[in-house]
């Protein structure tokens, strides 16, 4: 890269915050706004994860012997999920960087709970089909 | 004066990127790149087409990171595009 392009970057305006917020409030730090979007980056980075487990798991694993459903209930909300993670990043982003430029506490991020509980749920059920294959 | 100790709310006029918030952004849009490159290649074992589609979308999140720091719509265009891989592995997962 040379130093022009270099400088051009450093020097550049930080990036825009959400349409619908770009009028109201004052412009926060720059390094807050860039935060927001690594976390942003980091859930869409989850989000693409999830899909390609639910994807890897209907069509790398052999089949579960005596549940034929066994992969997709597995695979199927894996993917969904997915789906619904980088949704809800983009939203959360909208929700932070307008509270940010308002200078108002931050929402608190629904997101840790619902992964948590959607990878629990994954686990048990993963369990149950794993037990109902050896069982049979 | 390490780029760590900054305080949050001061800006040092002679430093352009304080706590390198946008090279640590820029790693971050990398990252998120090659998490695209990564699903590309596993769709790409299956079916050739939508794999190198989803390949292509890593050279541009690459480029969207680097580039277009004040052009709106570049978080909804990763977002759409993360929804609309979910939505092809759903009808592959079903169909198959």
């Amino acid at each position: 890269m040379s130093a022009a392009t270099l400088e051009a970057q450093v020097t550049d305006t930080p990036p825009a915050g959400p349409a619908d917020a770009a009028g109201e409030g004052t412009e926060p730090d720059p390094r807050y706004t860039f935060a927001n979007e690594r976390t942003f980056l980091a859930w869409s980075r989850t989000a693409l994860a999830l899909v390609v487990a639910g994807l890897g798991v209907v069509q790398l694993l052999p089949p579960f012997p005596g549940v034929p459903w066994g992969r997709h209930v597995l695979g199927v909300p894996l993917i969904v999920f997915g789906a619904v993670v980088a949704v809800t990043a983009y939203l959360e982003w909208v929700r932070n960087q307008r509270a940010m430029r308002l200078r108002q506490p931050l929402p608190r991020s629904v997101m840790p709970k619902l992964l948590a509980v959607v990878v629990a749920a994954m686990g048990v059920i993963a369990g149950v089909v794993v037990l109902v294959s050896a069982l049979r | 004066m390490t780029a760590g100790q900054h305080d949050p709310g001061q800006q040092d006029p002679a430093d352009p990127d304080p706590g390198l918030a946008r090279e640590r952004t820029s790693l971050a849009w990398t990252r998120t790149a090659l998490s695209f490159a990564a699903v590309g290649v596993v769709v790409l074992r299956k079916d050739v087409i939508p794999g190198l589609i989803i390949l292509c979308a890593a050279p541009v999140t690459w480029q969207l990171g680097r580039l277009a720091h004040h052009l709106r719509g570049r978080l909804e265009l990763v977002t759409a595009t993360i929804v609309a891989v979910a939505l092809a592995a759903l009808i592959v997962v079903v169909t198959h």
